[in-house]
């Protein structure tokens, strides 16, 4: 028997997770898979990928260091941080994110570290005016023969992440959208589509060399193949009914117009960045890479945001799905602030093209930079 | 350069930094803010910001140990026209009320209510989990909304000092002036406005100047002062002292005429009394099957709560069915209560349709109460054990030309000789004599008559043609037949006759119950035919049937005091503003009828209402029949709640209409907006009053309302709070009128005692209420403390004699005085009985002439179509082809008239979006969410569709309580200084704005009810589009 | 940690078939019959909610409820079964204190705990506000509050039931439809009417074994309701912005 139901009266509920958090997942994702794609070269001797693991060093580095930040941002009492040490209640994702978090960030940044610092100790002992500040980040040495086993440290904590927090997503039955096992390989895959695009984007920035972005294009074609393969692969598990939990998620939001808009909106920031790294490696990194990322960060927006604007109980939508507010907006742009800061910094500091191993450093005048004028982190 | 680009990078890199910062600027502050980020709660753990408990209670002795913090008292809400028994618990430090819960005494919070000998401290308990029933069995209770206002009291935009427009009327500007200046201009008047002379209430109160140059019949020009209220919260016979014996004007009117007047007036046709309109209830608790029809139980009601709870628990508890007669589904009924609770759709303003069916088939299916109806006195039901009577056996001259058509057949009529005065009470009523014409009528005796009679009596003047009420009812309901009626209110023949066989299968446990939806065009017959249904099954005065109130006891008439009279009281004289007398007792009449036609008048009257409101803002702006100089409107808006009344605002904000009108109100409304001066008024739990309940009840029950709390109000000069009883008292000994100052209230010894104070009349009116029959026990000082009457301890004591201060004390500890539910029945019988008839046939009902028209109307209920006041039907001005919908007003179960500054209902509820049924939704194309707009002949409003199933077809139905355009909707600018209108409580629509004149009236006046005179808000005809 | 459990279940026979999913399991502490520690359980009886909503408002009352959020709230449906006539249920709606609350297990420190009598509660103090409990209640029963930045929730007014008083919004009920006490006790008023009554409780799949009942709840009502959503306008000017965004 079919039954109409009209709500009359019913509550509206916030979205408690808020765009920091979309920051967060979409930033430690990227640093993670980012770090994972830079393993290869840096602890495994594939040195034909010294250029692109570099530039996914960077990423990790950057995106690493602001991803937690941003993760703080969404607590409401973030002075309470320390209490995650305090008391970790083992039946939680989170708590145990509260313990991978820092043990991945502190690994990957010593990791990062031990990579640099051959060239670190190298630029302390020229003589010029920041020599000195070299000398600090080299700690007096040069040797990085435990950069290998930093790496592969932070590689097991990077898997930490990408583990908790999917599942730590993946574990709330309440949200259908969310209570999927695809979702952590989602989150992953997508991951590395963003890491990939963010790699393209700083490539035709800092680099410039078209075979270095046919290469980021044609890994971004593949993890673009997965993403869309783990799309279907849902959706059609979604659709046979084999899983209730898949159908229920479909269900959830399926006949809300907004939800088919996303879907082919999705669909198409999946296939138009797919077929145009394949089509065209060459020249299209800074659309393909921009694309890849909106892809990346709109997955995450989706299924946090979106998943929200799902009511538990109640009839409808809400409309956490677009939350207004200027705070919430200027949480978005100010944590890309914090990141385009830092890949600043970054690339201003850090020799981390790796060209200043071969390239001699010139007489340096007190009021120059470190690097000549032509060199690719002076952005 | 190398120079330029480490600029640029320092340049960017100080942006991005900045956005950052911008970005997490909160966060930062929360981290500052160290371990709260947030406000730190009360209590850090486990209940935050909850208020401490107000008292514990041990669960092993039931003691009571109080919060020394707060205090809990016994009094009144005001949410709405309930005015239920509440427990208000207040932070004494803070003088904030915290919350309200009901009060177990009262039976309009409580079922069933606990003994009235019960000590505060046992009245806690009974309410505590550790009471019986784990506190459930004595629950008592506050609504939504009764929850909510006590954010009235500390609403932003309260008036706590007198206010004088500054400007034209209506303009939203003010200024505050002292109350020594209020009193003084109000009083003596001058030109206050520098808009020329207006006269000041010293003057107008002329006792010896005509009101009507020539017409006598209206007393005298004190009658200009027009005194508007809302229902009798407590402290309208404080206003009608005032205003009737001391200041000696007659015009004083209460909300009816635009509340549930037709309804009232149509169940006052039946009881034979047009004034008091008194009016039954189902005994909810007992009754087996109840039709409500135009009322809606658990959605609105009055009592609101009382009806709500009975009905929720006999639907699942006991053995009520019910069926709910609407043309809208709303909260009155029930889904998971299945069967039991059940709605029926019906077209607007036909009930009459539905009823006389009804009538119909029981008549043609002998399904009446015979018996019942066959007791022609009460000596007769007396002896056939019914519990009361009618005049279905009384005969009824139906000769069209006879001086007393219309009337009974009396027995000075046949010539019999009768003590007393003729058609006086001791008049026999004549009924047919068990042989029919042979032998001619007899008096009615102390046995059963004939049901049934068409003939003729042998008068001593002659043959004339006579019926039985029965009869004339009877042919009435067979003037049409059931398919006719059906198309009329759109429900089948098949629903109809189940109504009917299902109302007839209880005996005398089925109810029909109504109120607001008779506010239609037809709404006097409409509600006179339901009401007839329950006289047809004689279920009146019977446990499971229906019942009158129990009443109260009345404070100002008691054994202590008289507050009722007082030396040197003037009469106040004269027919009324609202014209609810017969015209024919005009001069104007009289001077037409010389003239050669009596009728039409130039305006209508109402011989069969009671005061109409709705009609005054008709006087008011036309003048007709006479001028009035001042109006006060005291907490009433009729501007909002009247229908089509935006038609007369513009003459309303005219001085040359009505020069002065004050308000006493503790906000700007929509009416007190357009006033003069706004004279501060306390908010429920500020103030003083005594009522009872409006039904429902069937033991006695008077609340007392009492300050809980201190008074926002600014004090006086004297350092009073300022509110209406300072202000009529400060009136009275400026002008000095009688019945104020030292010598005032007389004792039951006629000692004379004072009335300098509000509380001089109420803590003796407490007295009164303390002391009738047994007196109530005195308060102990348990009780006192308990109950924080220990606030207005030294008042009782000062002003109270020693032996009367602690019976007062009880009134207020308990919050009134409340009959044992024990008294409810006598057996299977009310205690109160209703004795007088029931008339089937109301003779002045059907002997009167319609002042506009000159013609007759039927003195027993029928099927009538909306008329205009020229008799004229409504659908031929305004035909279905043109105007193919109506447009209907149903109460929001949250909102009342006035509740929308109690923010915490906003947040549930937000606005009124209009409800279309899905048909008519279809036919437009209109989805929910999209805007349309409603087109009536009087005016349009434009709102956001909501498509539902449960809307009568060709319906559209708004929720009543949005739409504001007072109360802060709009700026209010006080001292020069603004306070911008809030969107929130101007949200939604307001049906009242699509109200209309009725077209046919030389002087305007918004389409009433044409006998009983009463606004009409269902059925408007109207239009529909999408825009 | 450990949750207290309710010990009558023979009292429960019956409990319909989606809830008995629900409390299926939580037999085993039968021992706790006849203890002296209650166990706190509400019963609704719809037949008996009239949609006034008093316990909304008192609710918000007692407990400080900030803007925007409900500890409790009263939804209103209509419901159209084909062929009948439409019908109104309202339904109100609070925290289970669910039995196995998914709400605790993924509180990261330990925060949101389950009480003696069976209340789950948030001490606000060790909340850290990361609103995972929030996102793990499957009735849309926990809020960040935002006045004091943790996680809030109805705690069956706690600090009533502490001092032998009924919860504010059972206080108040104005058609009776909310019942409140031990479930533990099989002569309280709570236990006879589950006895008496079918009862129901929401979402039964989730597992959650709710100490809230419903009589006469319609299934199509129990889950997330599939229909149209109320109508909620939109007051440009005067939305309201929490401290910290959105
Ligand atoms: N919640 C709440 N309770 C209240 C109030 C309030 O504002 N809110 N106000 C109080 C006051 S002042 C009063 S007078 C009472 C009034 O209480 P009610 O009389 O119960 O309320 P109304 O909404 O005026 O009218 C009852 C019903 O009549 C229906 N109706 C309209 N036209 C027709 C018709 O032609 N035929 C039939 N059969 N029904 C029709 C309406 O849709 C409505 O549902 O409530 C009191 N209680
Ligand atoms: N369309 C439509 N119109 C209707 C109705 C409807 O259902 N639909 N209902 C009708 C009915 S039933 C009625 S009874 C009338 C009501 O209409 P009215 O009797 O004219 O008045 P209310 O709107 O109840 O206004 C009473 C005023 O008292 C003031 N007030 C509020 N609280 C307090 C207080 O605590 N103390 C004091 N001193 N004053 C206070 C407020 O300013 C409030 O406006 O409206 C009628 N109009
Ligand atoms: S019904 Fe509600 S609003 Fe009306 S008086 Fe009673 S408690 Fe107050
Ligand atoms: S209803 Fe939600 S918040 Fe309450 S105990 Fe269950 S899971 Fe936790
Ligand atoms: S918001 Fe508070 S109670 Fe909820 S999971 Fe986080 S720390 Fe625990
Ligand atoms: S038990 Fe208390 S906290 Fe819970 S909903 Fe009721 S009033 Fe609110
Ligand atoms: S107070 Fe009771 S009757 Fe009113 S809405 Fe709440 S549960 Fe229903
Ligand atoms: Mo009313």
């Amino acid at each position: 028997m079919e039954t109409q139901v009209h709500e009359l009266v019913g509550a509206v509920h916030d979205a408690a997770w808020q765009p920091w958090a979309v920051q967060y997942f979409f930033l430690v994702a990227i640093s993670v898979t980012s770090l994972l794609m830079a393993l290869p070269a840096f602890v495994f001797g594939k040195s034909a990928d010294l250029r692109a693991a570099r530039l996914a060093l960077m990423v990790a580095v950057t995106t690493g260091i602001t991803a937690p930040i941003a993760l703080l941002a969404d607590l409401h009492q973030p002075f309470r941080f320390w209490e995650f040490f305090v008391y970790t209640h083992k039946s939680s994702w989170m708590a145990w994110g509260a313990w991978i978090v820092p043990s991945y960030v502190a690994l990957m940044l010593l990791f990062a570290w031990a990579i640099h610092r051959p060239e670190f100790d190298r630029m302390g002992q020229d003589d010029w005016r920041f020599a000195w500040l070299f000398r600090l980040f080299s700690l007096g040495g040069a040797s990085n023969g435990f950069a290998r086993p930093l790496g592969m440290l932070a590689g097991l904590a990077a898997l930490g992440i990408l583990v908790y927090t999917g599942s730590e997503v993946m574990v709330v039955r309440a949200r259908p959208l969310w209570n999927t096992p695809f979702l952590p390989l989602q989150f992953a895959a997508t991951g590395v589509v963003g890491a990939l695009g963010v790699m393209l984007i700083l490539e035709r920035m800092l680099c410039r060399d078209g075979a270095l972005e046919a290469t980021l294009n044609r890994r971004l074609a593949l993890a673009l193949a997965l993403v869309a393969a783990l799309g279907g692969a849902w959706f059609a598990v979604a659709i046979s009914g084999v899983s209730p939990v898949h159908s229920e998620a479909l269900a959830s939001v399926a006949g809300f117009p907004v939800w088919q808009q996303i879907a082919l909106w999705g669909a198409a920031s999946v296939a138009i960045p797919f077929v145009l790294a394949l089509t065209l490696p060459r020249n299209t990194g800074l659309i393909t890479g921009l694309i890849a990322i909106h892809a990346a960060w709109m997955f995450r927006w989706t299924v946090f945001m979106g998943g929200q604007a799902v009511p538990k109980v109640g009839s409808g939508l809400y409309d956490a799905l677009m939350p207004t507010g200027v705070a919430g907006l200027m949480g978005v742009i100010g944590t890309f602030g914090l990141w385009v800061f830092l890949m600043i910094v970054y690339t201003t500091f850090v020799p981390w093209s790796g060209d200043a191993a071969d390239a001699t450093p010139s007489a340096r005048t007190s009021d120059q930079a470190p690097r000549k004028s032509a060199s690719p982190q002076e952005i | 350069m190398t120079n330029r680009r480490n600029i640029l990078k320092g340049v960017a890199a100080a942006g991005a930094l900045g956005t950052f910062g911008a970005g997490y600027a909160e966060t930062v502050q929360k981290l500052a803010r160290g371990k709260w980020s947030g406000e730190k709660p009360r209590d850090e753990h486990v209940v935050g910001n909850s208020i401490p408990p107000e008292f514990s209670v041990d669960p092993e002795t039931g003691d009571v140990t109080l919060n020394p913090d707060q205090a809990m008292s016994y009094t009144m809400c005001i949410g709405c026209t309930t005015m239920c028994g509440v427990r208000v618990r207040v932070d004494k430090a803070k003088n904030k009320v915290l919350r309200v819960a009901g009060n177990p005494y009262s039976p309009m919070s409580t079922d069933p209510f606990i003994p009235y000998e019960s000590s505060v401290a046992e009245s806690f308990a009974a309410m505590a989990q550790a009471g019986p029933g784990q506190g459930l069995t004595r629950r008592s209770t506050a609504c939504g909304r009764g929850n909510a206002v006590l954010e009235q009291v500390d609403n932003p935009r309260r008036v706590l000092k007198p206010l004088k427009r500054v400007g034209p009327r209506g303009s939203g500007q003010w200024q505050t002036i002292s109350f020594e200046q209020l009193v003084e201009e109000v009083t003596e008047g001058g030109d206050l406005f520098g808009e020329g002379p207006v006269a000041g209430l010293r003057e107008i109160r002329d006792l010896d100047a005509p009101a009507l140059e020539g017409a006598p019949e209206f007393g005298s020009r004190a009658n200009h002062l027009v005194w508007m209220n809302c229902v009798d919260d407590g402290r309208d016979n404080f206003v009608l002292r005032w205003l009737k014996q001391s200041y000696g004007s007659n015009n004083f009117t209460r909300h009816g005429a635009y509340c549930g007047g037709a309804y009232r007036s149509g169940s006052g046709a039946m009881f034979g009394d047009f004034k008091a309109m008194p009016h039954a209830k189902p005994d909810f608790t007992n009754v087996e099957f109840v039709i409500f029809a135009g009322t809606a139980p658990g959605n609105a009601g009055n009592p609101f709560k009382r009806i709500g709870n009975l009905v929720a628990k006999a639907r699942a508890d006991g053995d009520l069915s019910y069926v709910v007669v609407d043309p809208i589904l709303n909260n009155a009924q029930n889904g998971p209560s299945g069967a039991r609770a059940r709605w029926l759709a019906i077209k607007p303003g036909t009930d009459g349709a539905m009823a006389m069916a009804m009538i119909r088939w029981m008549f043609e299916n002998d399904r009446y109460d015979a018996k019942y109806l066959a007791q022609p006195s009460k000596a007769a039901a007396e002896a056939a054990g019914e519990m009361s009577w009618s005049n279905a056996t009384h005969l009824v001259i139906v000769e069209p030309d006879h001086p007393r058509f219309g009337h009974c057949l009396r027995g000075s009529d046949m010539g019999l000789s009768i003590e007393g005065e003729a058609y006086s009470e001791t008049d026999p009523f004549m009924i047919s004599s068990d042989t029919g014409p042979v032998t001619g009528p007899v008096p009615a005796g102390a046995s059963a008559a004939p049901l049934f009679f068409d003939g003729v009596a042998e008068t001593q003047n002659g043959p004339v043609a006579v019926k039985t009420a029965l009869t004339l009812l009877r042919e009435e309901a067979m003037s049409q037949d059931m398919e006719a009626y059906a198309k009329d209110c759109g429900i089948p023949v098949e629903k109809l006759t189940d109504l009917a066989r299902e109302f007839t299968s209880h005996g005398r446990k089925a109810a029909v119950s109504s109120h607001g939806g008779m506010m239609n065009g037809s709404g006097f017959y409409n509600a006179y035919a339901l009401m007839m249904l329950n006289t047809l099954i004689g279920n009146l005065n019977w446990k499971g049937g229906t019942m009158i109130a129990g009443g109260g006891f009345p404070e100002n008439k008691g054994p202590a005091y008289d507050l009722a009279s007082f030396p040197g009281a003037v009469q106040a004289k004269g027919l009324p503003f609202g014209r609810n007398v017969p015209y024919e007792k005009t001069s104007e009449f009289k001077a037409k009828k010389a003239a050669g036609a009596a009728y039409p008048a130039d305006a209508p009257w109402y011989p069969n209402a009671p005061g109409l409101a709705t009609e005054w803002m008709s006087s008011l702006v036309t003048g007709y029949p006479y001028k009035a100089e001042a109006l006060i409107f005291r907490n009433t808006n009729p501007i909002y709640g009247v229908p089509g009344v935006a038609h007369l605002v513009d003459e309303m904000k005219d001085p040359a209409v009505v020069p002065l009108i004050i308000s006493i109100d503790p906000f700007i409304n929509e009416s007190t907006a357009i006033s003069d001066y706004i004279v501060p008024d306390s908010v429920m739990y500020e103030t003083w009053g005594f009522t009872k309940p409006w039904g429902g009840v069937a033991t006695k029950a008077t609340c007392a309302r009492w300050p809980v709390i201190e008074p926002k109000m600014d004090p006086n000069a004297e350092g009073e709070r300022v509110g209406m009883e300072t202000f009529l008292i400060a009136v009275a000994k400026r002008m000095g009128l009688p019945g104020f100052g030292d010598a005032a209230i007389p004792d039951a010894e006629g000692t004379l005692h004072p009335l300098n104070r509000a509380e001089d009349w109420y803590l003796r009116g407490a007295v009164n209420v303390a002391m009738i029959g047994a007196p109530v026990s005195d308060a102990s000082d348990e009780d006192i403390a308990l109950s924080n009457v220990a606030r207005i301890a030294d008042d009782l004591k000062a002003t109270l004699k020693p032996e009367e201060w602690r019976k007062a004390a009880t009134i207020f500890a308990k919050g009134g005085r409340y009959e044992n539910i024990e008294r409810s029945y006598q057996g299977d019988k009310a205690t109160y009985a209703f004795n007088p008839p029931m008339l089937v046939w109301n003779e002045g009902l059907g002997s009167f002439r319609r002042a506009t028209t000159g013609t007759r109307l039927p003195g027993t209920p029928a099927w009538r179509a909306p008329e205009f006041a020229d008799g004229s039907k409504v659908s031929d001005h305004y035909p279905r082809e043109d105007w193919p919908i109506q447009v209907i007003s149903f109460k929001s179960p949250l909102q009342n008239s006035y509740s929308v500054g109690a923010k915490s209902l906003l947040r549930i509820v937000a606005s009124n979006p209009v409800n279309i049924g899905r048909d008519l939704a279809a036919a437009h194309g209109i989805q929910t969410g999209d805007m349309i707009r409603l087109t009536t002949p009087g005016g349009t409003l434009e709102s956001v569709a909501v498509v539902r199933a449960g809307v009568a077809p060709d319906t559209v139905a708004i929720e009543h309580g949005f739409g504001h355009r007072g109360f802060g909707a709009e700026d209010i600018t006080i001292d020069g200084a603004t306070m911008p209108g809030d969107p929130r409580l101007a949200a939604g629509v307001l049906l009242n704005d699509l109200g209309m004149l009725d077209p046919t009236r030389a002087k305007a006046g918004v389409w009433v009810d044409p006998v009983s005179g009463t606004a009409v808000r269902h059925g408007l005809p109207a239009r529909i589009e999408r825009i | 940690m450990d949750t207290t459990r309710r010990g009558f279940l023979g009292a429960i026979g019956q409990v319909t078939i989606g809830a008995a999913a629900s409390v299926a399991g939580a037999g085993q502490s039968a021992s706790a019959e006849g203890t002296d520690v209650p166990h706190w359980g509400m019963v609704v009886d719809l037949r008996k909610c009239i949609g006034c909503q008093a316990c909304t408002v008192a609710c918000i009352m007692e407990n400080a409820v900030p803007e925007d959020a409900f500890r409790t709230h009263v939804s209103v449906y209509e419901l159209v079964k084909e062929g009948q006539d439409p019908a109104m249920v309202m339904l109100p709606r609070l925290c289970n204190h669910c039995d196995d609350p998914p709400c605790l297990p993924v509180c990261p420190v330990e925060a949101t705990f389950k009480a003696e009598n069976g209340e789950v509660l948030v001490d606000a103090s060790k909340c850290v506000g990361c609103a995972y409990c929030v996102q793990a209640c499957p009735y849309d029963a926990r809020f960040i509050n935002h006045e004091t930045q943790v996680a809030d929730k109805c705690t069956f007014c706690f600090h009533r039931t502490q001092a032998g008083l009924l919860p504010a919004c059972v206080e108040t009920c104005v058609g009776g439809a909310r019942n409140f006490g031990d479930l533990n006790d099989p002569e309280s008023e709570v236990s006879k009417m589950l006895r008496d009554n079918e009862v129901s409780v929401l979402r039964p799949e989730m597992h959650t074994n709710p100490n809230v009942y419903y009589i006469g709840l319609d299934d199509v009502l129990d889950g997330r309701v599939a229909g149209e959503a109320a109508y909620h306008p939109e007051m440009a000017d005067a939305v309201q912005h929490h401290g910290e965004g959105l």
